[in-house]
């Protein structure tokens, strides 16, 4: 079912505002199946805000957000619901310290999909297999460096079999040489065909992965295109002069 | 070459350790302190054993041998004349007065005092003079102790010299008077156990659901639980206590002191407890309720799955904290009257103060107390070292 041309995410006008602040200013885009999106631009930007109104964690002010044909901003959508097709990494992982790795991934597959013990664990272990973690399946998160927790991560956000992938700047708390074995394992996915949604600072990942790429500054998307073609010959100012800063 | 080689051994073998790097020590610094243990000992430990000593050995307790002591009688006018009358109880205190009059009690105060005093006067004058950091540690502590021991002497030299010491045991230590109530102490410390227990319980239950009420982002939902937490914060334990024992009892519905004391307990650590799970909750980082949510979970599957389990753990010690007050508040109850069998330590302790005016039935019970509550306290300051250390919040418990 879809009335949006074949997009899976299409984000219509979105404001944001926390108190006064106007964080987001308008954003139109539309994502489609199998892109992998990147977003930089300089902090308080917006990026992780956009992001986050994807999978509605923060609910935008005003705009729509329309998933797979559906407005998830419409106070009658099931929101729970919507989540379980959208994965969301965080910078800081959010792994539950008070659970194994195992337990950290099959907990959302038995009580919101309904999965049941075995199967859960099944597909809990071929997520693990994927990021190379399998035998710290039965590890508590405080026991595995900040690179394995953030592939846990990802593993348990792709055992719910979503439709869509965010990254909320995930490599960003990692000490550098941890960063690669993360950013190995998002290019895997990216090569697999996962539609992927990247907010980041690593300008070369950016370049290589990504399909498309959009620059934020001040609540607005001032560039939109091919990452190579922007890394190279920048059309706005001050996308010219962050990239001049971070190259 | 070879003991570089055993060094290395020693170092694979067991962990690395620092260096201690207080230095050697000396014998003069080393007889200061065993002069302060000295001290402090003789005062202490002797006075304990002579009066272990004279419990088991001291004279056969009789009227007569306690006239002897002075105190031990009070003067009595009848009629034109003055009588000696023995206070009462004062045979059961008759051999901690004898023991701390004797020969032995007197030359020990007086040594432990002048050791006490010299080693205050050597460690003055030593300690700057020390080489060492661990000399001068040890010159210190014992001038501490030493100082510790010399006082101590004084004030039992002056507690004993007059009247004071008898009436003073007479009415806190004359533990003869409990003779018959040993039985009632036990009962009475299981009943202030049951009491604090089924209360903290009850409370736990209670509280946890109004702090979730409490943390509701809807003002219906938070307002009763937040009126219904202001009340039982706000209003004394003891005016609780009456209001609902008398007052229910004039709506027709009996129920005892101790069922009283259960239900009021239980409401209000439930009031206490809930601001303790909602500092607990609220202490969660609030990107476990993101993560929760992101897979899909509801707010009370996240709640239940992801924050409480972790809160829970950080709210131990100060919910223990708590039931240590509450094993203490449970001899409020002694309002109530309670019945005989039902009776927590304190009511104990009041009824047998109120039939013999001795003071040692709240020593007693103080000593009930301090036997559950201290073991208490110890594992609190265990647990919250736990936690602090990470071990707790990782794995398990």
């Amino acid at each position: 079912m879809s009335d949006t041309g074949g997009s899976l995410v299409e984000l219509q006008n979105i404001h944001k505002w926390f108190g006064d602040l106007h964080v987001l200013k308008g954003i139109d885009v539309s994502i489609d199946p199998k892109q992998v999106v990147v977003v930089i631009g300089p902090s308080g930007s917006g990026k992780s805000t956009l992001l986050r109104c994807i999978n509605v964690l923060e609910m935008p002010t005003q705009g729509k957000v329309i998933f797979d044909g559906e407005d998830i901003t419409d106070i009658r959508t099931n929101v729970n619901k919507v989540r379980t097709h959208i994965g969301i990494v965080f910078q800081a992982y959010n792994l539950f310290p008070h659970k194994t790795v195992m337990q950290n991934i099959t907990i959302a597959l038995e009580k919101v999909l309904g999965v049941n013990g075995s199967e859960a664990n099944d597909r809990a272990m071929e997520q693990l297999k994927r990021v190379g973690l399998e035998h710290k399946a039965q590890a508590h998160p405080g026991q595995l460096s900040g690179g394995q927790q953030q592939r846990v991560a990802i593993a348990r956000a792709l055992a719910m079999r979503p439709k869509l992938m965010l990254f909320d700047e995930v490599t960003s708390a990692l000490d550098p040489e941890l960063v690669k074995e993360v950013l190995d394992t998002m290019k895997q996915l990216a090569e697999e065909g996962m539609t992927m949604v990247i907010v980041t600072h690593e300008m070369g990942f950016a370049r290589e992965v990504g399909t498309r790429l959009l620059f934020m500054d001040d609540g607005k998307i001032l560039e939109d295109g091919e990452p190579r073609a922007i890394f190279e010959n920048p059309g706005d100012d001050r996308c010219r002069d962050f990239l001049s800063h971070v190259l | 070459m070879i003991q570089g080689a055993v060094d290395q051994e020693q170092r694979t073998e067991e962990q690395e350790r620092a260096p201690d790097v207080r230095g050697g020590t000396a014998p003069l610094p080393v007889s200061i302190l065993a002069a302060g243990w000295g001290a402090i000992g003789l005062v202490i430990i002797g006075t304990v054993l002579l009066q272990v000593w004279y419990t088991f050995n001291g004279p056969a307790l009789s009227s007569s041998i306690c006239r002897t002591n002075p105190g031990l009688f009070r003067q009595v006018p009848q009629g034109t004349k003055i009588i000696l009358k023995p206070i009462g109880g004062a045979l059961g205190t008759c051999h901690i007065i004898s023991a701390l009059n004797s020969t032995a009690e007197t030359v020990l105060l007086w040594l432990a005092a002048i050791v006490g005093i010299a080693t205050v006067v050597a460690a003055f004058y030593f300690f700057r003079r020390m080489p060492t950091k661990r000399m001068r540690e040890q010159v210190i502590a014992g001038g501490v102790l030493g100082s510790q021991a010399f006082l101590i002497a004084l004030f039992v030299l002056w507690f004993r010299s007059g009247e004071g010491a008898t009436r003073f045991a007479n009415q806190f230590l004359n533990f003869d008077v409990l003779s018959g109530s040993v039985g009632s102490f036990v009962n009475g410390a299981k009943f202030t156990v049951m009491l604090a227990a089924g209360g903290e319980l009850g409370g736990i239950i209670l509280g946890l659901t109004l702090s979730l009420l409490a943390l509701s982002g809807r003002k219906s939902v938070r307002a009763p639980a937040r009126v219904y937490i202001n009340f039982f914060r706000g209003t004394p334990l003891i005016w609780q206590l009456t209001v609902f024992y008398f007052g229910l009892a004039g709506l027709g519905l009996n129920l005892s002191a101790f069922q009283t004391g259960l239900l009021v307990f239980s409401l209000n650590t439930g009031a206490y407890s809930a601001e303790v799970f909602r500092a607990g909750i609220q202490s969660i980082e609030r990107g476990q309720m993101e993560a929760a949510r992101s897979l899909g979970m509801t707010y009370l599957q996240a709640m239940r799955y992801a924050i409480v389990p972790q809160a829970v753990r950080r709210v131990i010690p100060p919910l223990m904290n708590e039931f240590v007050i509450l094993i203490k508040d449970t001899a409020l109850v002694v309002v109530l009257g309670v019945v005989l069998s039902e009776r927590e330590m304190f009511s104990v302790a009041q009824d047998g103060y109120a039939s013999s005016a001795n003071s040692t039935f709240y020593v007693a019970a103080a000593i009930g107390y301090l036997i559950i509550t201290l073991p208490l306290i110890r594992l609190v300051t265990f647990v919250e070292s736990r936690l602090r250390t990470g071990l707790t919040g990782i794995v398990g418990l």
